[in-house]
């Protein structure tokens, strides 16, 4: 008798586990890859949520202290992830939740202005280039795009991450295709870097901020001016926003000249 | 049981009604969702058909090994007593409960190119594991044995073992106990396990990610391609996300009559 007691406990413990694999695992786990941080929903002015594409997150870090530190009854949280898939919740959200929105591109960012869900017009505050990475030393000697061909895995991001557009078109600029069958394709830059960093990927195309802060724990190899592509990045303030006052000053923090010369350290260009 | 114990407890009921809402309504979402005049020609796109059938490929090849390896694990914890095997039953069954993507960083340092038995892997033989289809096997095995070691260690010690005992007695060899004895009669158990892993395995996520990378054709698996259409054909992804919700549907139905019964 206490055996079946038994069994019948194990199996509810697996019945249980089971169907959360079933139903949530896909999302679910895939969050911790891109570290959302705190999203606080706050009615109070004073309070803002900013959606940021992933490659801003240590850019937009310093900034949002250096905001806080100005100002001192504001709070800023940041939700760094793939452009692509920030412009999604908010599109499937109505933006409930997130105030500020800076994307990668500019293609995310008109998608939420057609759909009517940006308060007035976007403003480009960064661009970006993109950059070769490899292991540390470059043993592959990788020297120029042509030769990601010939490597085992190369790490790009997903075909509609910003910086995986951006990296089909210098791709096909210089006349080189990757076989999809060496592709591993990262959920935003993050995420392709890390194939690199802490993975088994031989190269990646990332953003040259990422590269740059990444640090000694990659090699670089520059693609040069006339193949790459330049990466602009917008932000504006969402209609639904109700601290909309708050937003717009980490706005105008982040055109000011103390903001720009902050994304200036971290290695983006000037927005124009 | 006195009187009082018998009244309905509408709280409790009520409360019940939000966590079945709860479990229920994201369920009720995704089915909803699904274009299904348009769900076969979605379910055609090359990146679906890819990923099914990789999925299909690499969950049966880790249901495979999860019986290969986990029906002796089972046995050797239900029957075998040795020192610590409390603590070889808590490493085995850690799967259940670790994130599936700290399984994955995990697979890594065991498997990646600088990993504990990895770099030898690679400096010996010249194989690398990491971004190849074994990975994703290898990754779907580790969330999935666990679900199959615990069904049959839990059939195995609750079945009767006069049967082997008496087999035994009337001369039959171990291996010929386990075979005609043990075997059948802990197979509704090993086919409810192995149903549980395969359900699993379909499903990993996590860990995949992380130690196989996301190749079409080569490592990205169903969820891992569900998550990337989401942004660019999210119609096929919610089309791959409701064969994956048909197959848990189909596996609890099978179990049903072992579990779900008592109702």
């Amino acid at each position: 008798m206490r055996k079946h007691v038994k069994l019948w406990l194990v199996v509810a413990v697996v019945v249980a586990l089971v169907a959360a694999g079933c139903s949530s695992d896909g999302s679910g786990s895939s969050r911790g890859a891109s570290s959302t941080r705190t999203t606080t929903v706050s009615q109070l002015d004073g309070t803002i949520n900013v959606s940021d594409a992933a490659s801003l997150t240590e850019a937009f870090g310093k900034i949002g202290r250096d905001f806080t530190a100005a100002n001192a009854r504001a709070t800023v949280t940041f939700n760094p992830g793939s452009s692509g898939t920030l412009a999604l919740q908010i599109q499937q959200t109505n933006g409930a939740g997130i105030d500020t929105f800076a994307s990668a591109d500019e293609e995310n960012m008109n998608k939420l202005v057609a759909a009517r869900l940006i308060d007035g017009a976007p403003r480009i505050f960064a661009k970006n280039k993109l950059i070769i990475v490899t292991k540390p030393g470059n043993p592959k000697h990788v020297r120029t795009l042509a030769d990601l061909a010939g490597l085992g895995t190369v790490s790009l991001c997903g075909p509609t991450v910003p910086c995986g557009t951006y990296a089909a078109q210098v791709l096909r600029a210089a006349g080189v295709t990757i076989p999809e069958t060496k592709v591993t394709r990262g959920l935003d830059v993050k995420a392709t870097l890390a194939a690199v960093t802490t993975g088994d990927a031989d190269a990646a195309i990332v953003y040259v901020t990422d590269a740059a802060t990444a640090g000694r724990t990659v090699g670089s190899v520059t693609i040069p001016d006339p193949q790459n592509a330049i990466a602009t990045y917008p932000i504006a303030t969402l209609r639904s926003s109700a601290s909309r006052a708050t937003s717009q000053a980490f706005i105008d923090y982040v055109m000011s000249s103390r903001g720009q010369a902050t994304l200036r350290s971290f290695g983006f260009l000037a927005p124009s | 049981m006195s009187r009082r114990g018998r009244r309905t407890p509408w709280l409790a009921v009520l409360v019940a009604l939000i966590g079945f809402a709860f479990i229920a309504l994201p369920i009720i979402g995704l089915v909803q969702q699904v274009p299904w005049r348009r769900l076969w020609t979605d379910l055609e796109t090359p990146e679906a058909t890819a990923a099914l059938r990789l999925s299909l490929i690499c969950s049966l090849w880790a249901t495979a090994l999860s019986v290969l390896f986990g029906v002796p694990l089972a046995w050797v914890l239900a029957r075998v007593s040795f020192p610590g095997r409390s603590v070889v039953r808590a490493i085995v069954l850690l799967p259940l409960v670790v994130p599936p993507v700290v399984g994955g960083v995990g697979l890594f340092y065991a498997f990646g190119l600088q990993g504990l038995v990895g770099q030898y892997l690679y400096r010996w033989f010249d194989i690398q594991l990491t971004y190849s289809t074994a990975a994703v096997i290898m990754a779907e095995t580790f969330v999935a044995m666990p679900f199959l070691v615990i069904t049959v260690e839990a059939a195995l010690r609750s079945m009767d073992r006069r049967y082997e005992d008496a087999a035994a007695t009337l001369g039959a060899g171990p291996l010929t106990v386990a075979r005609r004895v043990t075997l059948p009669m802990i197979l509704p158990g090993l086919i409810a396990g192995a149903a549980l892993a395969w359900a699993r395995a379909l499903g990993e996520f996590g860990a995949t990610i992380t130690f196989a990378g996301n190749i079409q054709g080569r490592t990205q698996t169903t969820p891992l391609a569900v998550y990337l259409l989401l942004q660019s054909k999210p119609e096929v992804a919610v089309g791959l996300s409701v064969v994956l919700l048909a197959v848990c549907v189909a596996v609890l139905a099978l179990l049903r009559e072992r579990w779900l019964g008592a109702g």
